[in-house]
């Protein structure tokens, strides 16, 4: 090949990668439009731009890339997804994965965000139905479990800190959720699901019914677990950054009595603490204090 | 026996005997902190996060020298430098120290997008031209060399016009980067190349040479693929001794990714590397 013949390093490198990308390998990669259109030299006949070895012929050399390709991606969702992979049945799971990383192909250096879009790629393209929304929902458990792992550090507020919080500071404190916490308003008991299939069960489909789950972080360990819904609703006014008055009056009304109310909140902030859910206090009139 | 010690260009120290940080080991590495002269991480682990990997990194980074090793920095692609990603690698040397750090004679991606492979570029005066270009831009702004690593690699484009052992050589003196010579690699390129790997070996500037890595590898008759998932064999450990021979000792690394044994295994792997090191051993850590 002469110098002026030779394409150029940024027309080798795209057509290297629309080849390599394609969803049905390389031979299929070679002939499509986007790589025809940049090396069309390489369409007429495949060895103008690669040689083959002593043992491998031009396409195949190429198909080892195409190959890892496909195969590092769907390794990394299948470490992510697991119950989703099990809600789905395998051939279901990896054609969806493969449609996925063809339609979402990686724009980051690092591989955590590679699968951020995947819950909600599954809501748009399985069929509609119970099992769809099942492995939608624990879809959303599982990339939670991957964002909370990664998450920001901060220190979870102590017991006596909210003890020290006064009933009439209520209308100013505002508490400073933990960033490695993902809250979950979902269709089924999607939690409850993971846990029999993570113990080895095989549960059946469970039945439609609305759960409320929080996944977070502590001490570098991720954990998920159900709320009650005022609980829940509580702690998504908190998290939106309502003072606790108005998180109180606006998710907890209609619990009964006063001395029921006060035991019920109690409960779930000694809950929540133990959690390291809370990480800082913000006095309305004072300085941000956190941890 | 070997020759008197080469120093390289940038007298950056010769680590001893190295493995890959694993995630597997980290429970076993912080409990008994054993005897290993240095870690190497792959950088991107460490990048954009700060859950366990990075609370046991900082542990680990206070007894053990640190090395950082990416595989995303893309020097061969025509995409512009993200100097973004340049900032996350420099404060991340900071915060563990690395001795060094460097990446591949690869590209992994072109119009924003990422392969999260090691692709070979065209051995050409254009592909050189382009790649010194951009060593010395990244070098010039992380104010530190380079250290990088000959890939496997699986293919050979016809517009190529020099072998990869020269246009390695050459990339290492006119860009001024340092180099971390992979034996592996080296054997696995050249069995699917059809080259003598020590030829290639022959070829490369050893005071530019600072790291040497070593590594298991599939092969599959027709061709080998650099997989990190067993022992060194026999070939590779020869090349290690040529390059030994030719440095006088650079600091060893052994790569083990999949199928990830117990650390004792590496430990007793990467440490038949000191029968060529004049019997060194490897060493308990000192605490902080």
């Amino acid at each position: 090949m002469s110098l002026r013949d030779a394409p150029r390093l940024e027309t080798i490198e795209r057509w290297m990668q629309a080849v390599v990308m394609h969803p049905e390998g390389a031979a299929a990669g070679v002939v499509a439009k986007p790589a025809r259109r940049l090396l069309p030299q390489a369409a007429a006949k495949l060895e103008n731009v690669v040689l083959p070895s002593k043992s491998l012929t031009s396409l195949e050399r190429l198909n080892i890339y195409a190959y890892m390709y496909y195969a590092r991606l769907l390794e990394i969702l299948t470490n992510e997804y697991p119950t989703t992979r099990q809600v789905l049945g395998d051939k279901v799971f990896e054609r969806v994965c493969r449609r996925f990383v063809q339609r979402n192909p990686s724009k980051h250096r690092t591989l955590n965000l590679l699968s951020e879009k995947f819950p909600a790629f599954l809501g748009r393209s399985l069929p509609p139905g119970n099992r769809r929304s099942l492995a939608v929902d624990v879809a959303r458990i599982e990339r939670a479990m991957e964002d909370v792992f990664d998450a920001p550090r901060a220190d979870a507020l102590a017991a006596a800190e909210f003890a020290a919080i006064g009933a009439d500071e209520w209308h100013r404190v505002r508490l400073r959720v933990n960033p490695a916490l993902v809250l979950l308003k979902l269709r089924f008991p999607a939690n409850d699901y993971m846990n029999a299939t993570r113990a080895g069960a095989r549960p059946r489909m469970p039945r439609r019914r609305a759960t409320f789950a929080i996944v977070y972080r502590r001490d570098f360990k991720v954990f998920r677990r159900d709320q009650a819904p005022g609980q829940f609703k509580l702690l998504t006014a908190l998290a939106r950054g309502q003072t606790l008055a108005q998180a109180v009056r606006s998710s907890v009304s209609g619990h009964g009595n006063a001395d029921r109310l006060a035991a019920t909140l109690g409960a779930w902030f000694r809950e929540w603490a133990t959690a390291g859910i809370f990480c800082g206090i913000e006095r309305a009139g004072a300085g941000r204090r956190g941890r | 026996m070997p020759q008197a010690s080469l120093p390289n260009r940038w007298n950056l120290p010769d680590l001893g005997l190295g493995v890959g940080l694993r995630t597997q080991h980290f429970g076993h590495i912080t409990e008994r902190w054993p005897a290993m002269d240095w870690f190497e991480i792959l950088s991107e682990n460490f990048i954009d996060t700060e859950g366990r990997p990075l609370y046991f990194l900082d542990q680990i980074a206070e007894r053990y020298p640190i090395v950082m090793h990416g595989v995303c920095l893309s020097v061969g692609s025509t995409d512009p430098v993200d100097f973004k990603f340049l900032d996350k690698l420099a404060a991340l040397a900071k915060r563990v120290k690395a001795v060094w750090l460097g990446d591949h004679i690869c590209w992994t991606g072109v119009a924003g997008l990422n392969g999260h492979d090691l692709y070979p570029v065209p051995y050409t005066e254009e592909g050189l031209r382009h790649m010194v270009s951009r060593v010395r831009t990244i070098q010039d702004y992380l104010e530190r060399p380079l250290v990088l690593e000959n890939p496997s690699t699986y293919l050979t484009f016809a517009s190529s016009s020099m072998p990869e052992e020269e246009f390695i050589a050459r990339l290492a003196v006119e860009a001024d980067c340092a180099l971390l010579l992979d034996v592996n690699n080296v054997y696995v390129t050249c069995r699917n190349h059809d080259l003598d790997p020590v030829a290639y070996l022959d070829v490369m500037p050893y005071e530019h040479v600072v790291q040497v890595h070593l590594a298991g590898h599939t092969d599959n008759g027709t061709h080998c693929i650099d997989t990190h998932d067993g022992r060194v064999i026999d070939e590779v450990w020869k090349l290690y001794a040529r390059v030994h021979q030719k440095t006088g000792g650079r600091a060893t690394l052994l790569e083990w990714d999949a199928n990830v044994p117990k650390f004792s295994v590496l430990q007793q792997e990467v440490g038949k590397a000191a029968k060529f090191r004049n019997g060194a051993m490897l060493a308990r850590p000192v605490a902080a």
